[in-house]
């Protein structure tokens, strides 16, 4: 069955610094919605929004799993994960002294994702070959293309419904992109994940995005209900890609 | 066989069996130090508290000291809870935990051996158990019992803790819970609960520890801070959280103890220990299993 997400009015901020101003983001069902914008303007602080790390102080964050309504302001990060929600942070967040295999078990700590646990540690090897063969490999000393395999790995083996992916493209090389995206696109289908992914990488984003949002300075500056939409978009063009 | 050579195997034999003592009183600190970075210099105060468990329950009741300390171990782990929700609340959270934390397990340590000597005294104690006497014999070699059950008590009980750690959830959870505590929250774990459960198998292990301690030697409040340095220094050598380095690591120090002490004299022992544990520091910074 279908999950989905949807933030309403959120406003956010560390201490006396103001990040989010009442921000509104719908991640339907089965979509792939992209969340772009520049350095610093807020794109990690809504993802940690989503998953407990920072308290919004106004608005509201519903995920709809199962047909069940859950209100995640106010939920401990532990909560909000045992929903099936997963999350893939900001400079991947791996243990480095744990090898691959480790890392990927403690992906499955939420009860929910433990009685699977074989299964999907083999689609993770399955999808990712690479990772079979460096199984027992340190996570630190693996590249930065592997170590994004890892940690997009860990993510599933929590056999989330809604996933939420910081910034895949960070660090890695133009053709490593174009993969992670692609790899992201297939583990949607075959996952039947819903997910909301950060990127400054506009084009490579909107190459699986279904809609698209700018965040400009803690705020939606635009909305794209396609991708087509967010490419033809003057304020796009103008602002966010300097052209 | 040659009378040196028999001294030479004997030496090496209670020098293994010694480690395995160095390996139980060790263990907690692996888990404390290694793993949780919590310099807890009070453990050797919370084994000398196993010891007296083991020695009233020996004394009182008659019961077998090293099977009173299992019994006791769950009043072990509940006190290391206790103790880490304090530490928490006071140091850790707040981000100031390494020297004012340093400061409140000094101060625990006081408290330990103080209330040690209010209650029961400064006399030596000791224990009484059908192990305490007899030998096996292998050719000349001695095995005395009251150092091999201990040996193997031991074993067991670094080797249950290692299961527990590679096989479980929570255990894979302690293993990485000071690489990065808020990757673990972002996998549905409390990092806090986890410390908390990790510190509290710390102290469980004083119980039994400390047990094993009274079997081998007779006891007062303050002998714990014999064993201070030696803790420390078999951690760092065996690689902070390796259980397999640190067992190696005790079993080293034990042999060459016992080697010392058997050709150039007791007196000497713990110079040469240390001598070598600074060697192989100075060689492999990390410790021989860090990883
Ligand atoms: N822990 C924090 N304390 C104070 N300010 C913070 C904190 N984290 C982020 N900020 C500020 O919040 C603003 C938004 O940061 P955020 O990390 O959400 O941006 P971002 O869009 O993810 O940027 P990037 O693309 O560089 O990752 C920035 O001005 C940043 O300095
Ligand atoms: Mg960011």
């Amino acid at each position: 069955m279908a999950s989905s997400l949807t933030l309403s009015g959120v406003t956010a901020g560390y201490g006396a610094v103001h990040v989010l101003e009442d921000v509104s983001i719908a991640v339907p069902a089965g979509a792939t919605v992209a969340l772009l914008g520049t350095n610093g303007n807020g794109k990690s602080t809504l993802m940690k929004c989503v998953m407990g790390l920072v308290r919004p102080s106004a608005g509201s964050i519903v995920a709809e799993i199962d047909g069940v309504r859950h209100e995640l302001v106010g939920r401990s990060t532990e909560a909000i994960v045992a929903l099936g929600i997963g999350f893939v942070p900001e400079g991947r967040r791996l243990f480095p002294k744990l090898t691959v295999t480790e890392n990927l078990m403690l992906g499955a700590f939420r009860a929910a994702a433990r009685p699977e646990i074989a299964r999907n540690l083999d689609f993770c090897f399955e999808t990712f070959p690479r990772l079979r063969e460096r199984a027992g490999q340190l996570a630190g000393s693996m590249s930065g293309g592997e170590q994004q395999m890892v940690a997009l790995a860990r993510a599933l083996m929590s056999a989330p419904r809604i996933l939420l992916i910081d910034e895949p493209s960070v660090g890695l090389a133009p053709v490593l992109v174009r993969r992670t995206i692609d790899k992201i696109r297939e583990l949607k289908d075959s996952r039947q994940l819903t997910v909301l992914m950060a990127e400054q990488n506009f084009t490579q984003a909107i190459r699986i995005a279904d809609q698209g949002y700018v965040i400009v300075h803690g705020r939606i500056a635009f909305e794209g209900a396609s991708a087509e939409a967010l490419n033809n978009n003057e304020l796009i063009r103008k602002f966010y890609l300097g052209m | 066989m040659d009378l040196s050579l028999g001294l030479f195997g004997n030496a090496i034999v209670s020098g293994l069996l010694l480690g395995g003592f160095y390996a139980a009183v060790t263990i907690g600190i692996s888990i404390s130090f290694g793993m949780l970075d919590i310099a807890n210099i009070a453990h050797p105060a919370f084994i000398v508290l196993g010891s007296y468990g083991a020695w009233y329950a020996n004394s009182r009741f008659g019961v077998d000291p090293l099977i009173a300390s299992v019994v006791l171990m769950p009043a072990f782990y509940l006190l290391g809870a206790g103790i880490y929700q304090l530490y928490y609340h006071a140091f850790e959270r707040r981000g100031d935990a390494s020297l004012r934390g340093l400061a409140f397990f000094f101060g625990l340590l006081f408290i330990t051996e103080v209330g040690l000597i209010l209650v029961f005294g400064v006399d030596y104690r000791l224990v009484r158990a059908p192990y305490i006497g007899p030998s096996l014999y292998l050719g000349a070699l001695e095995f005395p019992l009251r150092l091999l059950v201990p040996f193997l008590a031991s074993l067991a009980m670094v080797g249950l803790l290692w299961l527990y750690l590679s096989r479980s959830f929570t255990g894979r959870a302690i293993l990485a819970v000071a690489q990065d505590a808020e990757a673990l929250r972002i996998l549905g774990a409390d990092p806090v609960r986890i410390k908390r459960i990790a510190f509290a198998l710390s102290i469980a292990t004083t119980s039994l520890a400390g047990a094993i301690l009274i079997v081998i030697q007779p006891v007062e409040p303050s002998i714990g801070r014999d064993y201070i340095g030696r803790v420390f220094a078999i951690a760092v050598l065996g690689g902070l959280g390796s259980f397999a380095g640190t067992v190696v690591a005790a079993i080293l120090l034990g042999i060459m103890e016992s080697l010392t002490a058997t050709f150039y004299g007791p007196s000497w022992s713990p110079a040469i220990a240390f001598g070598f544990l600074l060697l192989a520091l100075a060689v492999k910074p990390s410790g021989m299993f860090g990883r």
